[in-house]
């Protein structure tokens, strides 16, 4: 039921969270909306200006426009931080009190959500923008000067620009427009995948953004009435000016001249609501207590207790123990920590102040700690310069300084910081019966931890038969991990368990060599050459497992991605279901 | 923070401020405000910038993601040579642009916006980056046998390829006797039993 035609729970949630919003948008808010009725109908019908419809309808709609984007800038604004308390998540992710898989493939959802709320929270600040700037010229040109206090204009006809600059709320709608705009433009999908900097740095304005729209909230503008028995909308006063005084008989003349159609049961009532008060006394108007705090405050407390957490986490730096370099520009680093705990499939962020002192970079771990081992490790491709950088510092080029011995450097290592573990989908391979995990290049290293915890003890875990497809452009990536796929292909041998693991290697380019290595036969013999076809491959599996349910785990280029999602969303003839978990990286 | 490309990131704020006039800009006509004509101005505006900042530039490193369709405003904005390629003239541009729009109240976010943007390409001008376009990769024939010149001319066994030229070149040069068609570099005897 899960993946039939491509839908599944993360689609309905999402579907269920617009509906909700809409609700709001359309419903609007109950509490404000009183508020709202009496502010205009206090304001409105005591100056008497029923009769111009055109300019009360524009009053009207501005003033609801704004309420009701407001209501729904509030939900968005307090769930777009949730997603981003990632330790949160991956406590919830790995305890017991998640048992259903369907509520953690939700969890991988969680940066769509993010995104979409952050679409939501800039959409609906273009309407409150506009409906504002509306209310701003309404508010200087239908200056009331009954109700003095309900003003947001201090006198008629003031400039609008000006409301907008010299009031609170508007100096602070202003910068957030400017924040908003600044992080928006800096998160499109271009910029995070060329210049991930500039995304990271402006989205920690954030802050920023909250800290304005609490003091934006704060302002007062919507009042509401606080005595309203004693001046009930619509009730007559006696010491009013004359172009708004009606005697009382031509009032009553004018309004009850129709005769009450249903029976003498309902007299009292009728007579009792539409009895003409007298105001007893002015008007008393109070600001609304402003909504907004209560939203955001339980989301915006709990993220920066999670930062704090992080932060206190990561301050111990880490003990390198060694440093390995790789063929095709790959390093591996092996260290210890005390107190740290990891699953397979999590990954890491580093931090290394000698090489920059703002960037962090996430890495999936290779190796975690067990019971027997602390030891943990990483392996990183050189690819951009903080690698370089990083690479240049652990690992000093070979051509300088040949006669000081490896165990002297070990002393010179830069201080790292780790913050982590987090979660990812791929923790879940160990939790299905029969799993596909296909890597493409470095794409193997969350592969790696769960074939390094399979090496140390596969009992304990549901995983009862592990494909492992590697695609890799160039033969010397395979040396990465040869040792390591060698000796688990011999442990299950020994265990008597030789279709446990079942290894196919593919070398995409064409040319060169075609061999990993002379010791590695078992690797040779289940080596191909080309790219894998991925149809032939899915009903070979459908056909080995019938009627289960396979796990399909992707690390690579999104082309691979969505080749694996269109296959594992097909139907086969024999009643295999592939589900496929999607890590998503920028 | 060294290798940041400044440009990229303020090609996507003018496109945005472009939009974001170009609404102010509807909203200001439709509703008839006081001094309307600057929505007027507001629109041609934003529809200018939209279309000179949709062509995306080429990034120094890397490969960079095209707009969709872009291909055709590259060739105009290209034939403004050194007009469009300076980032100096486009920040004075978008900057003197944004002026006259932030007199009336609904197009005053365009200008701000646009006026950022133009903050930022000064600091990519400043930086030395130039707008360079995105040509499109002419597709390479596969040459099929290109690195075959000639076949063998001498039969198997036939030693590497170096020590082949080497006895030719000599041989041209001395002008040496040539044996017949085939030039054996090992000397082969008949051994006749």
């Amino acid at each position: 039921m899960e993946s039939v035609g491509g839908w599944h729970p993360g689609h309905a949630l999402l579907q269920l969270f617009l509906c909700q919003m809409l609700g709001l948008y359309t419903g609007w808010n109950p509490v404000s909306s009183t508020s709202l009725n009496n502010t205009v109908s206090s304001s409105v019908c005591g100056s008497c200006e029923l009769s111009c419809c055109q300019e009360f309808w524009r009053f009207l709609l501005g003033l609801c426009l704004s309420r009701a984007s407001a209501s729904v800038l509030n939900l968005n604004c307090s769930l777009i931080l949730l997603p981003m308390c990632r330790t949160l998540l991956a406590y919830l992710r790995g305890s017991q009190k998640v048992p259903s898989r369907r509520t953690r493939r939700l969890l991988d959802k969680s940066r769509t959500f993010h995104i979409t709320c952050g679409v939501t929270i800039c959409i609906f600040s273009g309407v409150h923008v506009a409906a504002h700037l509306v209310n701003a010229l309404n508010f200087s040109v239908n200056y009331s000067e009954d109700f003095v206090e309900l003003n947001a204009a201090r006198y008629r006809d003031e400039d609008p620009r000006k409301l907008l600059f010299t009031t609170v709320p508007g100096l602070t709608g202003v910068c957030m427009v400017v924040v908003l705009f600044l992080m928006i433009t800096a998160s499109t999908y271009a910029i995070r995948v060329s210049n991930y900097d500039i995304f990271w740095y402006t989205h920690n304005l954030f802050f920023v953004f909250y800290m304005l729209l609490m003091l934006h909230v704060s302002g007062g503008l919507l009042k509401y009435q606080t005595n309203l028995d004693t001046h009930s909308p619509g009730c007559i006063n006696l010491n009013r000016t004359s172009s708004q005084n009606i005697s009382l008989p031509e009032y009553f003349s004018e309004h009850f001249h129709e005769p009450f159609p249903e029976g003498f049961s309902k007299s009292e009532e009728f007579t009792q609501n539409t009895f003409v008060k007298i105001c007893v006394e002015e008007p008393r108007f109070q600001a609304n207590f402003p909504q907004t705090w209560l939203w955001i405050s339980g989301p915006l407390c709990l993220y920066c207790a999670e930062r704090l957490y992080r932060y206190i986490r990561s301050n111990k730096p880490v003990t390198i123990i060694s440093v390995i370099s790789h063929p095709s520009d790959v390093m591996e680093i092996r260290m210890v920590k005390e107190n740290f705990k990891a699953r397979p499939g999590q990954y890491i962020i580093l931090h290394c102040p000698s090489v920059s002192a703002l960037e962090n970079h996430p890495f999936t771990l290779t190796m975690c700690p067990t019971e027997t081992k602390a030891t943990f490790g990483v392996h990183l491709k050189i690819v951009g310069d903080w690698t370089e950088r990083f690479r240049d510092l652990l690992l000093p080029p070979p051509s300088q300084d040949s006669e000081i011995l490896p165990f002297i450097q070990s002393r010179n290592y830069p201080k790292l910081y780790i913050d982590g573990p987090f979660g990812s989908p791929f923790e879940e391979s160990l939790n299905y019966e029969v799993s596909l995990c296909v890597a493409g290049g470095i794409g193997v290293t969350p592969f790696a931890s769960i074939l390094n915890t399979l090496l140390d003890d596969w009992k304990p875990y549901k995983l009862r038969r592990l494909y492992f497809i590697w695609v890799c452009r160039d033969i010397q990536s395979f040396c990465w991990f040869a040792d390591l796929l060698c000796v688990l292909h011999n442990k299950f041998w020994q265990e008597n368990r030789p279709d446990y693991v079942n290894i196919q290697l593919y070398l995409s380019r064409t040319d060169g060599i075609q061999i990993i290595g002379e010791k590695y036969h078992i690797l040779n013999s289940r080596l191909f050459i080309g790219r894998p076809r991925w149809k032939l491959l899915f009903d070979e599996i459908a056909k080995c497992n019938r009627g289960k349910t396979v796990g399909v785990f992707c690390c690579g280029p999104n082309s691979l991605s969505k080749t694996l999602h269109k296959l594992s969303n097909q139907n086969n003839s024999y009643g295999t279901r592939f589900e496929y978990n999607k890590e998503s990286f920028s | 923070m060294g290798q940041i490309e400044w440009a990229m990131w303020a090609n996507e704020q003018a496109l945005a401020s472009g939009l974001i006039l170009i609404t102010g800009g509807i909203v200001a006509t439709a509703g008839h405000f006081t001094q309307w004509y600057f929505g007027a101005y507001s629109i041609v505006a934003g529809v200018f910038v939209c279309l000179l900042e949709y062509p995306r530039g080429k990034r120094k490193k890397g490969s960079t993601m095209e707009r969709c369709g872009q291909k055709y405003m590259t060739a105009v904005v290209k034939l403004f040579g050194p007009l469009t390629r300076n980032y100096y003239i486009r920040a004075i541009l978008h900057l003197l642009l944004s002026v006259p729009a932030g007199f009336l109240l609904a197009t005053i976010l365009g200008t701000a916006c646009l006026a950022i943007a133009s903050g930022i390409y000064l600091l990519a001008a400043v930086r030395g980056e130039q707008w360079t376009p995105i040509e499109p990769k002419p597709r390479e024939r596969p040459h099929v046998g290109g690195t075959i010149k000639q076949p063998p001319s001498n039969p198997p066994p036939r030693p590497p390829a170096e020590a082949r030229k080497k006895p030719s070149e000599e041989a041209e040069a001395a002008e040496g006797p040539s044996a017949g068609p085939q030039d054996n570099p090992i000397p082969v005897t008949d051994e006749i039993v």
